[in-house]
């Protein structure tokens, strides 16, 4: 059982799969891109590269792309805020606590991302809890408008990503020889200066490795801007849908989509690199590509 | 621990468990719109949630289409993460990245794509692109937690089943598969969940007629503000938590979820 003809018939039908659900459905869409037009459901007329200098330089679809990787920056930087003390809290924990803060720490992942929207929705609303308890202690006397902003957006995002940048922080951490911190300890270095000089750096791949997974899947999540956001297209990722479902342009939108596969593309290869230089090997490597709950929940 | 961290860990699980919490407490509520603290307390709204076919269609079909896609996805990950770990074969690497490739690739993209080359085909079958696009992207998910827990078995004992006369399969089936059954389970659950909570899939692929249940809580969300909706995601948190649990006991949910 364990000749490599075996391994060709074991691995066909997941080969097949991958070939016929993915590779063949985003071949055919780049194709699409490349299109003037479609008839029905089919693209028509000349091969043709507008799609793509149109999206690359009209003002209003770059002021989008620009928005939308100013509010992933903006949500990375968040979830290393965020991220971090969770993890170095969970690392530092007793055993007993480990299992109720991994499951604190991953449930933005676990509930449905339908559930915890609809839970912004309750917080920032005009009539919800946050302005309630705002115009309450006599803050404000209007409500501030929370709910369906660029700001609902951001903060809608950066609890989802959040799990992602705290197992990648994690991870890190537990590669830390304990004997290191003793060691800064016995030399007399107090805990901030444990921290900054040898905690900090050491984590530095976790950190790099959450903040390439975090922006790519913030850069391509859906649900968040189309619920939480502002109306009309305010998301590459929105923007994608509305060329799709309410404009019928699909030669266009699948230019947009190929342009956005591009992007998270690079930002995944850039992550591999960085996890195979932060010396993560094997199990690492395949963890590695946990993102992928990205597209999938976002 | 420094007082200050664990101020801002307070902090941090006070906004990862806030907007879980307000939807929990809204479900309870007897006002017709749901408010945080609720004014007083009723259980209508699940009731108004349970007899509500938009939720209750959607729900059977959704529990369908997971299981489906994790019932497919099952043996397709098994035979491919044995061979990754237990047979040796040029370009082993490479092919294991590209089957957790479901993973890089955007759902947004996916969802076009499979609707845009199915239809473009002529596959016009609803069940059928969302079956297959659900396989896809659960599958990747069974794989690594396949391969992680296979790796901790030791290929000895199958081994000795083989010198022993027995079959490849007989000594897959009676030896490796019930070491793997926790590892298995987990994946399966694991799968379950992400097909079930997916939307952006099944925002492209699924129609009027074959509905999900997040898609129905959407649609119904963007007309209706009453507490409903919090009912029913209640529920749907009570399920989550209890897959938590369940994963964490299995395997750790770390090891699932892949950190």
């Amino acid at each position: 059982m364990r000749r490599p003809r075996t391994a060709l018939l074991l691995l066909l039908p997941a080969v097949i799969l991958i070939v016929v659900v993915l590779v063949l459905p985003v071949g055919w869409l780049i194709r699409f891109s490349l299109f003037e037009g479609q008839s029905g459901v089919q693209a028509a007329g000349g091969l043709t590269l507008e799609h793509y200098s149109r999206a690359l330089t009209d003002s209003f679809f770059l002021g989008i792309f620009g928005r939308t990787i100013l509010m992933a920056l903006i949500i990375t930087v968040l979830a290393v805020a965020l991220g971090y003390p969770l993890a170095h809290f969970m690392w530092k924990a007793p055993a007993r606590w480990r299992g109720p803060l991994t499951i604190l720490a991953l449930s933005p992942l676990l509930v449905s991302i339908v559930v915890s929207s609809y839970g912004w929705i309750v917080l920032l609303g005009n009539r919800g809890t946050i302005n309630s308890l705002l115009m309450w202690a006599g803050i404000t006397s209007t409500p501030l408008r929370l709910m369906y902003s660029e700001f609902a957006i951001v903060v809608g995002l950066t609890h989802i990503v959040l799990p992602f940048m705290v197992l990648s922080i994690l991870a890190a951490l537990e590669r830390i020889d304990p004997l290191l911190a003793e060691a800064a300890a016995t030399l007399g270095a107090d805990a901030r200066r444990t921290l900054w000089h040898i905690t900090l750096p050491l984590a530095l791949p976790g950190i790099g490795a959450g903040t390439t997974i975090v922006f790519s899947i913030a850069i391509s999540a859906y649900v968040t801007p189309a619920v939480l956001g502002p109306s009309g297209p305010n998301f590459i990722t929105t923007l994608i849908y509305q060329q799709f479902t309410m404009l019928f342009e699909w030669p266009f939108g699948a230019a947009l989509a190929a342009l956005l596969l591009a992007v998270a593309m690079t930002v995944v290869f850039l992550y591999m690199r960085l996890l195979s230089r932060a010396g993560a090997l094997g199990a690492g490597r395949h963890d590695a590509r946990a993102g992928g709950r990205a597209g999938a929940q976002a | 621990m420094s007082r200050l961290l664990r101020v801002i860990v307070g902090c941090v699980a006070l906004f990862i468990l806030a907007p879980i919490i307000v939807v929990v407490v809204a479900s309870f509520s007897d006002t017709p719109s749901p408010e945080f603290p609720p004014r007083g307390l009723s259980l209508r709204w699940y009731a108004h949630a349970l007899a509500e076919t938009a939720f209750t269609d959607s729900a059977i079909n959704s529990l369908w289409l997971a299981s489906l896609a994790t019932l497919i996805a099952t043996p397709i990950a098994l035979a491919a993460a044995y061979a990754i770990v237990r047979i040796p074969f040029p370009g082993r690497d490479g092919l294991q990245t590209f089957l957790l490739a479901p993973l890089v690739v955007p759902s947004i993209v996916i969802g076009l794509a499979v609707l845009l080359a199915f239809s473009g085909l002529g596959v016009r079958d609803v069940g059928l692109r969302l079956v297959g696009a659900h396989v896809l992207i659960t599958f990747p998910y069974m794989v690594r937690t396949i391969i992680a827990s296979l790796a901790r078995i030791d290929a000895v004992t199958e081994e000795a089943a083989l010198t022993l006369g027995a079959s490849p399969l007989r000594a897959f089936w009676h030896v490796t598969l019930p070491l793997l059954r926790p590892g298995l389970i987990a994946g399966m659950v694991f799968a379950f969940i992400v097909s079930f909570d997916n939307v952006s899939l099944s925002l492209f692929l699924a129609s009027a007629h074959t509905n999900t249940l997040p898609l129905a809580i959407l649609n119904y969300a963007e007309y209706n503000f009453d507490p409903s909706v919090a009912a029913v995601s209640t529920m749907l948190i009570a399920a989550s938590l209890a897959a938590a649990l369940l994963l964490e006991r299995l395997v750790g949910l770390r090891r699932v979820v892949g950190g």
